[in-house]
């Protein structure tokens, strides 16, 4: 208690599992609370466990040079099942071929990630301003943040109930995967 | 020797075996089975015990007492109804879905996320035995929570509520629903994908217990007996669970067993084997798993089952040269009838098919799948659910497959579930397929707790294995 919960993974059909490890660890010696999803994670999974843990923050990997298609409608997604004031991360080979990391990063900015890495980034320097994010979007990071996060689930919590209207009843027997 | 009794008041007929306990084990003497007196469920159990134990039938119970040890299981009428309430549908949802149906329990409806007021209404009107409400991991959501437990607080349900969500928040539920019965246990997922569902059925088995006790003059069974009855799918559940502890030849089994209401299939066998090819997603279900399926069963359920399987029971038609019309004029016959036995050659080849769907459906629900996907290093698997690929023995109980000495109940469906749609489902590779000859597996698991040794050796020594004998259909 009084961590805050991140959660990390590999997006998409990407089975690099290297530098997944090395954040899991760093980020829980930072004092974070990590959930790690490992490699080949879908959107959908990851706000799965978003929801599940309250989580402050996702950081999203990709290394494989398809991030951008991987990552098309994070935000929109989180946006839809109630994590609006979630903060979103993506970091690794982002850059294909040769376009300067200025335009990649406008890119997955446009998509709704909060910050855009690359792979050589200082992750102390990563672990500050992910502290600073959460406080500035949840109130307060790390101990004594509960009731400000808690009041902000309330908020969503319409929202996600009116989203997941369509599909969160199953019948029995018509159970389908 | 001693002589060693279980009985099994199940909701048609009440099932009784004598065993003669032997330095090498148990032996089945007699089996016997009179139909289920449902006002007091005593004259049945009575009846069944004091013809096993050559009696006069009307030697009172006290005196009946005496004469040898005395196991019984009830199946209490048509089973535990269970409502779950999760938060994803494919995490703590899918868990706590599992949690009831391994504990003996059928799920009547599942709720994730929010409950509406609509939501709220229903649940009412089901009117479940237990409302299983979880959701969050620890110290994880409580929103979610915390608003569920208002809701329900306010509704007019009057069943126990069990709470296995965040334990965060376990105080603060206990307080919002003061007036309720909210039992509290650990989290079923206290981490993402962590399962934990031990507690869970521990605390349904205890309240199913009271419920299977309460009413119908079971309690004066207990009080003469000193022992509590089983629930009966818990029964068949702890059997599955220890045969291959004694017998590593039987590591990888399934039970499946058809009735009239409901199609129950058991598994026990790793569900994930971890390599560099395959990647799980979602949780890890456990090793030994029970589904029930509420819409498929051969006479209450057959209508039910009729709907939901279609375009199995087309296909099927249509090889036999059967029209649907003619398999929907059965259905209406029977489903009204809860012991009616199939007469002409075409009703066994009507009722067979419809045991085939039941078996395809419980099947393809119990299983897990999985997607390829391939990388530029080559193609990987992605699983979600349980693998069955290693089961090597698949045995039929209850009375329908007990009773049927071909494999094509079993075979059949398996091989067209092959061809199920896009995701390759993990079914058993080869099995070999087994029936209990002589429907044993129910009162042979009350006698597990005590003798789970010998009871898994009957166990094994009584099925008869159908794959040995070929295709035909004798
Ligand atoms: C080892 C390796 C593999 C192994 C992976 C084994 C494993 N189990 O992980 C194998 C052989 C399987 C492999 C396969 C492939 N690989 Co490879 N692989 C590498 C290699 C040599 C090292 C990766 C590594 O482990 N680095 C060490 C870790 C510690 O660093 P990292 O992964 O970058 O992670 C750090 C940072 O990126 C950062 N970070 C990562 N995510 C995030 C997220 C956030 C929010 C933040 C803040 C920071 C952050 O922090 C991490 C920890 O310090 C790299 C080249 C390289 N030198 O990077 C190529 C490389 C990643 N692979 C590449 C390619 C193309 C592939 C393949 C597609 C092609 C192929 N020919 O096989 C396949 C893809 C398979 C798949 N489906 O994923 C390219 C990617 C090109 C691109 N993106 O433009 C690279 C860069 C090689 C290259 N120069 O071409 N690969």
């Amino acid at each position: 208690m009084g961590k805050d919960t991140i959660v990390i993974g590999v997006i998409g059909s990407d089975c690099h599992s290297v530098g997944n490890k090395i954040l899991e660890l760093f980020f829980t010696s930072e004092g974070f609370k990590v959930v790690n999803l490992g490699v080949m994670v879908s959107q959908q999974e990851f706000i799965d466990a978003a929801i599940e843990t309250n989580a402050k923050a996702i950081l999203v990997s990709s290394l494989y040079g398809h991030g951008e298609i991987d990552c098309q409608g994070f935000r929109d997604l989180c946006l839809e099942k109630g994590l609006d004031p979630i903060v979103l991360y993506v970091g690794g080979n982002l850059v294909v071929g040769k376009t300067p990391f200025s335009v990649v990063e406008e890119k997955f900015k446009r998509m709704g990630f909060d910050r855009v890495f690359t792979p050589d980034i200082d992750l102390k320097q990563v672990a500050e301003l992910l502290r600073q994010d959460i406080k500035e979007k949840f109130g307060s990071s790390l101990n004594g943040q509960e009731n400000k996060s808690q009041s902000n689930q309330n908020k969503q919590l319409s929202q996600a109930a009116q989203a997941d209207q369509n599909n969160r009843q199953e019948p029995e027997g018509s159970r389908t995967k | 020797m001693k002589t060693v009794i279980s009985i099994d008041i199940g909701s048609t007929w009440t099932k009784g075996a004598a065993f003669a306990l032997t330095g090498s084990g148990f032996e089945l003497k007699e089996k016997i089975s009179v139909p289920t007196t449902q006002d007091n469920l005593v004259v049945g159990f009575h009846e069944t015990l004091a013809r096993l134990l050559h009696q006069d039938p009307l030697t009172p119970l006290e005196q009946l007492k005496g004469l040898s040890e005395i196991f019984f299981s009830s199946s209490a009428k048509g089973g535990l109804k269970i409502a779950a309430i999760g938060l994803v549908p494919d995490l703590t949802l899918q868990l706590a879905r599992l949690a009831a149906m391994s504990a003996g329990g059928k799920v009547v409806k599942s709720f994730s996320f929010a409950l509406t007021g609509g939501d709220v209404s229903e649940l009412e009107k089901l009117n479940p035995d237990i409302v299983l409400f979880s959701g969050g991991t620890d110290g994880g959501n409580s929103k979610y929570i915390l608003e569920n437990a208002k809701k329900l607080q306010s509704s007019r349900l009057s069943c126990p509520v069990v709470y296995a969500g965040n334990r965060a928040v376990a105080e603060d539920v206990l307080n919002i629903m003061k007036s309720r019965e909210v039992v509290v246990t650990e989290n079923l997922m206290p981490e993402v994908g962590q399962v934990n569902i031990e507690p869970v059925r521990e605390k349904i088995r205890e309240i199913f217990l009271k419920r299977i006790v309460a009413g119908r003059g079971l309690a004066e069974i207990v009080d003469l007996f000193g022992s509590q009855p089983k629930p009966t799918p818990l029964a068949v559940f702890e059997l599955i669970s220890v045969i291959p502890e004694f017998y590593q030849d039987w590591s990888d089994l399934a039970v499946i067993d058809i009735g009239g209401a409901t199609t129950d299939f058991y598994s026990n066998t790793e569900s994930y084997l971890e390599t560099d090819t395959v990647v799980l997603k979602g949780i890890r279900e456990p090793k030994v798993k029970r589904t029930v399926e509420g819409d498929l069963g051969l006479r209450v359920s057959a209508r039910s089952l009729f709907e939901t399987g279609q375009s199995y029971l087309e296909d099927r038609l249509r090889e036999e040269g059967f029209e649907l019309k003619e398999m929907e004029e059965f259905v209406d016959r029977i489903s009204s009838r809860l012991d009616y036995l199939a007469e002409s050659q075409t009703e066994k080849i009507l009722d067979q098919i419809l045991a085939e769907a039941c078996v395809y459906y419980a099947v393809l629900r119990h299983s897990g799948g999985w997607r390829e996907v391939y990388t530029p290093q080559g193609r990987v698997y992605v699983q979600t659910g349980k693998d069955l690929r290693r089961v090597k023995a698949v045995i039929g109980s209850g009375g329908f497959l007990s009773g049927e000495k071909s494999t094509a109940v079993m075979a059949i469906p398996l091989k067209k579930l092959r061809n199920y749609g896009e995701e390759k489902k993990l079914l058993p590779d080869c099995p070999s397929f087994y029936r209990d000859r002589h429907y044993l597996f129910s009162v042979l698991g009350n006698l597990v707790e005590k003798y789970p040794q010998e009871a898994a050796s009957l166990a094994v020594a009584s099925v008869e294995n159908l794959s040995q004998k070929g295709e035909n259909h004798d």
